[in-house]
């Protein structure tokens, strides 16, 4: 019962965050000077104004705001995120053949920062103010101030063009035309730049939280009583100490998947990785509005299904949280 | 980039009473890592202060020849970059431009933060639900995404980068001062305080306020730091403001000829880790010596 | 002003060696095209669409030379050549205009090209929605096709500006058969191309690649020589330029690399840098005046901006060399309407101070005159530090700059729609032809119309207005030309616009690819005659 409860709150919180995004964008998007004919014109590096006239005629720019809006919202309630009359495809089309990339991208990010900085956080804490601490969290710190296109511009500096071990940027050698599992590896050591400076901030800040959790965990009372009658150290770890330390960690992922959402902007230019964010950066400057709502609202409809998926994760880290 | 979350290491639970001034000063001056978070901040500072001083005239100015490297003219020991600007002129006006987009914007933020989350906490009900749920409506828009929206219709310029990064970087802080102020208005100290029949404006003010202040501050410190490096991704994707230095833009110039050159790039880009690294390390310590002082 | 440091001196010098034509090396080369290889070339930013007849933009005419063929092409010195026309007269009045067509040739769909496709094409493109083409083919009144290969234009007055529009980009022939009866601006072909050129269309997987195969039945035997051709999409100016380095690509047009970083790659060995290939685009860029402003109505006030920004410093270290001073906005390589004789405004501050103090506008206390607002053209790095330059520049002179930037659907709304500016920065390509890009700079029924790259500074002028339609449909290319030299000196006195920089792109291949420019208009043309050189190997 209370679970069912649950669900319907979510779902009605997900249709509420889709309308509002709906209506805030819309009109914040409408506020930016200049449209998508003038941006095409621009480009064409000639034009005149009936060729514009046109174009604003077939992208519907030339009925008044209110009718564009409230073809937008009745589009959105048919679940109809519109057409993208840049790219000259519906925008779902467009979004899922990008999704695909930028889950990648981002699970495998996320994956890397949440095991490597748990792992290194629990190292850390284990011997915190000895060497191997004093190592780890400087150079958490380290990546946690460094600007995130940066790290990508010297790794590809690197490993790619003085080492020759990885790829430059993409997704796949196009001219190979591997199938089947060569392409899964093909794909994979295309991801991994990406993935790694992408993950490094996070993998720094979980790093840190998880030492600082994994600390603050080992002094509560419950840990202390069980060292004191001298219960195996690693089996408390196991079993105790890293399980109640991974909740902030968690709390901390779902409150930030949105953010690296908006890092994938940066880091899928770098490495021209076909994804969400670098669409949604280009639509914005084409002014594509439909096809940035779009993105926009999928990305918050990650976010949300993400902390839905962190609430389920706390159920089964600390049974005595239930959901509600 | 807008990436690090205010609440980012937990802000410390329960800090319920004001705290005593001296008595922090001391306890953070005991942890070497606050120290020397507060030595680098003073040095970036010092710099901020003097740049007018020690360098008068418009860093913008081309100075000398393009692309001297550092140590090819004792007198632009940092060298020049590719219009023959003065690097180290260009570092220490930046810090002035850097850290003033990284204050201010988090001075928006914290208005915009700190307001909702002492309203929702303190009258509850209707009014906590819908901005939470506005909160919530906020944190599901990827942040540096609302960034770019809101920079391109205003136009790159230091005001509009300025309050692209304070509204969108409220919302973790506004959820943080909620919790502290819930916990505050439950507090009998609060309950006399309605029952004394003081107008709520003065009790959230001056009683519930002060309580909330150890985890802005150090929210605050964390959220300038990431002021700083949105400023420095946006120059990177070209929306800096192009009439002021900033370390950002100075970043984002350098970069096509990071290949060739790359101290033009490097060496603003080191100034921006150390400012970042100086606010972080002070908000850690902050944040290690306010709970010290709970723990007591 | 900075001098050239001996350092960069040096660097310039190099460079100037690496721009001069490859001969030597290519003697002892292997000399006989071989068949073979996929070539990757960087298309960025990603084109909208891959038919040049629906769209101009840059990305699209490249990917979209290489599916369709043109009437004819242009060689470097902007002659004709033939093409899909294998000949073609011109009538001594002008007014009619014949093509004899290739025979035998066929669309990527096994149909047969005929004379009905380029009656079809101009009727239905050309004429009603190519943006450039549109006036030059409005006197156009009858196409007559007496047979399947043979086309006559018939125009109710002359119109040779037509003869530099042929090519494959600057008058795309589509295939009737999959056209007619459709809405062309949506037609699905439009993305999927049916041409009948050296390659053809296979797949486009978007935000990743544009694939082409070789087109094994092209009219022109042997050619081409890849069999694959890919453009990649890559939006990071770094990574492009780490994609050639290291080999992952080796062919991309119009200045892909930030000009430092061509410096540096152009001295690898396994990369070559190339200034040819843009004779057809002739590009020019120049700072726009907005004449309403109360300072710049006064032509003083603008001819003391020219003599205050130095021309040689834009093209030597701003553009870093790949750039030289303009003269007059129709440049140099259009030589046939150059006018190298129109009045100079050299770089001399003083000379600007005196005709500031002329036109009354002294420094003030502290030492500034007037204020102006500059926005640069969004189009990257190198408009933004020419700005940078003239905040500079002027500051010098007393007149204070405020830079703003924005992205492009602002600049074009604030400076052709609003004119909402003081001085704006923007480049057009020239063409052969002055009226494909040139005149809608100066002629005053562009003022205000939002239509990007047009006349934004505002300047009315029924002289110039006058010389620009009368060149329009003079029948004689000499008189033509000296009403356009003429135009040249008119708008250099008044000084509307300042022309800064005839703008040298730049191609960057690797050195094993063979043959790659050919012709004046090679960056929006086929890489048929390209081919892998493996000799060395």
């Amino acid at each position: 019962m209370a679970s069912l409860h649950y669900w319907a709150r979510r779902l009605i919180q997900i249709i509420f965050v889709v309308l509002g995004i709906a209506v805030i964008n819309f009109f914040l998007l409408h506020l930016a000077p200049g449209d998508a004919a003038s941006v095409l014109a621009g480009e064409a590096g000639a034009a005149s104004p009936d060729y514009m006239a046109a174009l604003r005629a077939q992208f519907g720019l030339d009925q008044p705001l209110y009718i564009q809006f409230a073809r937008y919202i009745g589009n959105i309630l048919t679940f109809n995120l519109g057409f993208s009359f840049r790219q000259g495809l519906p925008v779902l089309d467009l979004i899922l053949q990008r999704l695909p990339a930028t889950l990648l991208l981002m699970g495998t990010s996320i994956g890397f920062a949440f095991l490597g900085g748990s792992a290194l956080g629990v190292l850390a804490a284990r011997r915190v103010g000895r060497g191997a601490d004093i190592v780890i969290s400087t150079v958490a710190l380290l990546f946690y101030a460094t600007p995130l296109f940066w790290i990508g511009i010297v790794l590809v500096v690197v490993f790619s063009v003085w080492l020759d071990w990885l790829p430059v940027g993409g997704m796949s050698s196009i001219e190979s035309g591997y199938g089947g599992i060569a392409y899964a590896l093909d794909v994979a050591r295309h991801l991994v730049l990406p993935a790694v400076t992408l993950g490094l901030f996070y993998l720094a800040a979980y790093t840190r939280l998880m030492r600082a959790s994994v600390l603050s965990v080992m002094s509560r009372d419950f840990i202390r009583s069980a060292r004191a009658r001298g219960v195996d150290e690693r089996r408390l770890m196991r079993r105790h100490v890293v399980p109640n330390a991974l909740l902030p960690v968690v709390t901390m992922l779902g409150v930030q998947i949105g953010s690296i959402l908006g890092g994938a902007v940066l880091v899928e230019t770098v490495f021209a990785w076909p994804g969400l964010g670098r669409l949604a950066f280009e639509a914005l400057f084409q002014r594509d509005l439909n096809l940035l709502l779009g993105i926009l609202l999928c990305s918050s409809i990650i976010v949300v299904l993400v902390n839905l998926g962190v609430d389920l994760l706390y159920s089964v880290l600390d049974p005595r949280i239930e959901l509600n | 980039m807008a990436l690090a979350e205010p609440d980012e290491l937990g802000a410390p639970a329960g800090a319920l009473m004001p705290q005593s001034g001296p008595c922090l000063a001391m306890r953070l001056l005991r942890r070497p890592c606050a120290v020397i978070g507060l030595i680098l901040l003073a040095v970036i500072l010092f710099m901020a202060a003097s740049a007018n001083w020690l360098y008068p005239d418009d860093p913008l100015d081309m100075v000398a020849l393009p692309f001297l490297w550092p140590g090819d003219d004792p007198a632009f020991p940092l060298g020049t970059d590719m219009l023959g600007r003065d690097l180290i002129a260009g570092i220490f006006h930046g810090a002035r431009v850097s850290l003033a987009i990284g204050v201010v914007a988090t001075f928006v933020s914290l208005l915009i933060g700190v307001g909702i989350g002492l309203l929702a906490g303190y009258h509850g009900k209707r009014l906590d639900q819908g901005l939470m749920r506005a909160t919530e409506l906020f944190q599901t828009i990827p942040p540096f995404l609302f960034v770019l929206a809101v920079v391109a219709i205003l136009q790159p310029s230091i005001p509009a980068i300025v309050l692209a990064i304070g509204i969108t970087s409220w919302p973790g802080l506004a959820r943080i001062v909620r919790a502290e102020t819930l916990k505050l208005r439950q507090s009998e100290f609060v309950e006399a305080l309605i029952g004394m029949g003081l107008p709520s404006w003065r009790i959230i003010l001056f009683h519930i306020l002060p309580g909330t202040l150890a985890p802005i501050i150090v929210s605050a410190s964390m959220m300038v730091a990431t002021a700083i490096l949105t400023e420095s991704s946006l120059a990177f994707l070209g929306l800096g403001d192009p009439n002021v230095i900033s370390w950002g833009g100075m970043v984002g110039a350098g970069r096509e000829v990071l290949r060739t050159d790359w101290y033009v790039a490097t060496l603003p880009g080191i100034a921006i880790l150390v400012a970042v690294l100086a606010l972080n390390l002070l908000g850690d310590g902050l944040n290690d010596a306010l709970d010290a002082k709970q723990h007591q | 002003m900075p001098r050239l440091s001996r350092r960069s001196a040096v660097s310039r010098l190099a460079l100037a060696s690496l721009l001069a034509p490859l001969g030597p090396e290519l003697v002892l080369a292997a000399t006989t095209p071989r068949r073979g290889g996929t070539l990757t070339a960087i298309v960025q930013p990603e084109p909208v669409v891959l038919t040049a007849a629906v769209n101009t933009a840059a990305p699209t005419q490249f990917v979209s030379g290489n599916v369709f063929d043109g009437l004819v092409d242009y060689a470097f010195d902007l002659s004709l050549r033939p093409s899909l026309a294998t000949s073609w007269e011109v009538a001594p009045d002008g007014k009619t205009i014949t093509f004899h067509l290739r025979q035998g040739v066929l669309w990527h769909d096994g149909q047969p090209f005929t004379s009905a496709d380029v009656k079809w094409s101009l009727e239905n493109v050309w004429q009603t929605i190519h943006p450039r083409n549109k006036s030059i083919y409005k006197n156009v009144e009858t196409v007559d096709v007496p047979d399947e290969h043979t086309v006559v234009l018939r125009l109710k007055a002359p119109s040779l500006a037509i003869m530099s529009t042929l090519n494959a980009s600057g008058a795309t022939i589509l295939p009737r058969h999959l056209y007619e009866g459709t809405d062309i601006l949506t037609n699905p072909y439009n993305n999927k191309p049916i041409g009948t050129g050296p390659f053809v269309f296979k797949e486009w997987k978007k935000g990743e690649y544009i694939l082409l195969e070789r087109n094994p039945h092209y009219w022109d035997q042997d050619k081409p020589y890849l069999d694959k051709l890919i453009f990649k999409v890559v939006p990071d100016a770094a990574a492009r330029a780490a994609a050639l380095e290291k080999g992952e690509a080796q062919y991309a047009i119009l200045s892909p690399v930030p000009l430092r970083e061509a410096e540096r790659l152009g001295k690898l060995p396994q990369l070559r840098i190339e200034t040819r290939g843009y004779e057809w685009l002739s590009p020019v860029f120049y700072l726009d005046f907005n004449i309403d402003n109360p300072y710049l109505k006064d032509v003083k006030v603008r001819q003391a901006l020219a003599h205050a920004i130095d021309l040689q410093a834009i093209a030597k270290i701003v553009w870093y060399g790949f750039a030289v001073p303009a003269i007059s906005p129709v440049p140099s390589t259009v030589p046939f309407f150059h006018n190298p004789d129109v009045p100079r405004y050299a770089f001399d501050p003083a000379r600007a101070e005196t005709l500031l103090d002329e036109a009354g506008l002294k420094r003030g206390a502290n030492g500034v005159r007037f204020k102006l607002t500059h926005d640069f053209l969004p189009y990257g790095d190198d408009f933004k530090r020419t700005g940078d330059y003239l905040k500079q520049a002027l500051k010098r002179v007393g007149i204070e700059v405020d830079i703003r930037a924005q992205d492009t659907a602002s600049f074009i709304k604030r400076v052709y729609a609003d004119r909402d500016f003081d001085v704006s920065s923007s480049w057009n390509g020239a063409f052969p032809d002055p009226q494909m890009g040139i005149t809608r700079i100066y002629w005053s029924g562009w003022v205000g119309s939002g239509t990007p790259w047009t006349n934004a500074s505002g300047y009315k002028n029924p002289l110039v207005d006058d010389l620009i339609d009368q060149a329009a449909i003079s029948p004689d290319a000499k008189a033509r030309a000296e009403l356009f030299r003429k135009f040249q000196t008119v708008v250099q006195t008044d000084l509307p616009t300042l022309p800064l920089a005839e703008l040298r792109f730049f191609t960057l291949h690797a050195a094993n690819l063979r043959d790659l420019t050919q012709q004046g208009d090679q960056v929006y043309a086929s890489v048929k005659n390209a081919w892998f050189d493996t000799s060395a190997e």
